[in-house]
């Protein structure tokens, strides 16, 4: 657990260092996904105006959930960048690299690369949530809590999803759509939805476990629901694991030859 | 001409080369139009209303439709020529027999098509079950066609200048990053501008992301002679507009281009 917990610091350490060497083009790619998100509320801004309430969602609420969506995204790319890219990792033969060396391959691979645009997520989260949600600040430090949970599901989505690559041929494509379907969704109000799609985004395309719940947590505090969120992370954490250690017994290395600074 | 038209239609013949990876990229327009759907049934129960801002339900969803259809087929050449500016490729272009922001265009234009064509299909056939009805007119599609080649056409122009943009900036991602997101705002993806409030309304019409996907979506549930025409005029003004600048930004840029041997 230390060493990991070494691992992890090291490489984040490292991965900012070198994103901000390139100084203007570390703020370029932060700053423009801030305005980016904060662009993307207009469309929340016009319907709240003409709707002031839809279905029990208004627009504090769905800053909340945009901002639990946008610092989990930004908590789990930042840290653990090469989580969107594990299935490209695998075809093009580079985890060659992580078998051969001590720490535990998984662990390195998603550490080793920062995604610099998912600090601007993180960023302009925060921002949103603390400037558009009355008495934000007092809930400050259960919003960080639910977000770093969400990161995890995230994580353990990104890595089981990427995984399927092991198993099923050229599903590169496949991962990025369940990815897709997993930040689109987690973005709208689950009660829209009808009962069999609103089940799918509690279980298998868990947006509302990243989204909805926790902001409900937030407003109204529930140890089930709480126990729940907890739970599903432990959960997708293990399968992800499972998968992909499994999936490693299938891989036959690409006999790629890099040379690595 | 001739040499541009065979580089569209090369690329377009290219995007369909893998059919079972070409399908797959209708998955996402079926999805956001999924939500949309649902999320506009919503709005629209809520209200109680037959009629909000001059929209049907069954117009709304089929606005939304071919706005997605259109966004969903545009230009990501700004990757390419981004990164052929930092390489130092670009170099090589020089010396061929063509304009390389023709061939750009082209070159995007020709990605574009085949998708279109998907983006349609794959919005149809899940709008159609929930609407059970086709909100347009023969004008109306006419109109459309000749609107989303436009739009696209403004779409690539515009996606070539963020390209050129790796001239003077070392990252030209988040400048698209920004357009796609004014493209969904005040271009009218997410509702049609008819329902902003007036003073947004005003502003937008005179923008030009607006006439990339609200003009050909509208026109395509509710057709309207001036609104066609008037929308034609403005794709063509700021066509004008967007190719003088890219020229002088192409020029300006030749200028500033350092190659290194090799």
């Amino acid at each position: 657990m230390r060493k990991a917990a070494t691992l992890i610091a090291g490489y984040l350490k490292h991965n900012l260092m070198s994103a901000i060497e390139y100084r203007s083009a570390f703020l370029l790619q932060v700053f423009g996904m801030a305005l980016n998100n904060v662009i993307y509320l207009f469309f929340w801004w016009v319907l709240f105006a003409r709707w002031p309430d839809i279905r029990g969602w208004t627009m504090p609420m769905v800053a909340t959930v945009f901002g639990l969506v946008a610092v989990a995204f930004g908590v789990a790319n930042g840290v653990f960048g090469n989580c969107l890219r594990i299935a490209s990792v695998v075809v093009s033969g580079d985890l060659d690299y992580y078998l051969a060396l001590p720490a535990d391959p998984l662990l390195h691979v998603l550490v080793s690369r920062t995604y610099v645009s998912a600090w601007g997520d993180l960023i302009s989260g925060l921002g949103i949530y603390l400037l558009l949600v009355p008495g934000s600040m007092a809930r400050l430090p259960l919003f960080v809590l639910y977000a770093g949970i969400g990161a995890l599901i995230f994580l353990g989505f990104a890595v089981a999803v990427g995984s399927l690559v092991f198993f099923v041929d050229q599903s590169q494509d496949i991962a990025a759509y369940l990815y897709n379907a997993l930040i689109s969704f987690s973005l709208y109000p689950i009660d829209v939805f009808p009962l069999l799609v609103r089940l799918l985004l509690y279980t298998l395309v868990p947006a509302a476990m990243i989204g909805t719940l926790p902001a409900r947590l937030l407003f109204e505090f529930r140890w089930t629901r709480l126990a729940a969120m907890v739970g599903f992370a432990a959960l997708i954490l293990l399968v992800a694991r499972v998968l992909f250690l499994r999936g490693l017994r299938r891989y036959e290395s690409g006999n790629r030859v890099t040379v690595r600074g | 001409m001739r040499k541009y038209l065979a580089v569209l239609w090369t690329d377009a013949r290219q995007q369909t080369a893998y059919r079972g990876e070409f399908l797959l990229r209708g998955v996402m327009i079926a999805m956001f139009m999924f939500i949309f759907v649902w999320l506009w049934r919503s709005l629209y129960a809520i209200g109680g209303q037959a009629e909000i801002s001059g929209f049907r339900l069954s117009q709304v969803i089929w606005y939304l439709a071919m706005a997605e259809t259109v966004i969903l087929s545009g230009s990501r050449i700004f990757e390419e020529i981004s990164a052929a500016v930092k390489s130092g490729d670009l170099a090589y272009t020089l010396v061929r027999p063509y304009s390389y922001l023709g061939f750009e265009m082209a070159h995007s234009l020709g990605g574009s098509l085949p998708r279109v064509a998907l983006n349609f299909v794959m919005a149809t056939a899940v709008v159609l079950p929930f609407v059970q009805c086709v909100e347009t007119t023969v004008p109306g599609a006419l109109g459309f066609l000749v609107l989303a080649a436009g739009g696209l056409v403004l779409d690539a122009a515009i996606a070539v200048l963020i390209g050129l943009g790796a001239f003077f900036i070392e990252e030209v991602q988040p400048l698209h990053w920004v357009y796609s997101k004014l493209l969904m705002s005040v271009g009218g993806m997410f509702l049609p501008l008819d329902m902003f409030p007036p003073w947004l309304q005003k502003i937008s019409n005179w923008l030009p992301f607006g006439l990339i996907i609200y003009a050909p979506a509208r026109t395509f549930v509710a057709f309207e002679a001036g609104f066609f025409l008037r929308a034609l005029a403005g794709q063509a003004l700021y066509l004008l507009a967007l190719a003088g600048v890219l020229w002088s930004v192409w020029r300006w840029g030749r200028r500033r281009l350092v190659t290194h041997g090799g």
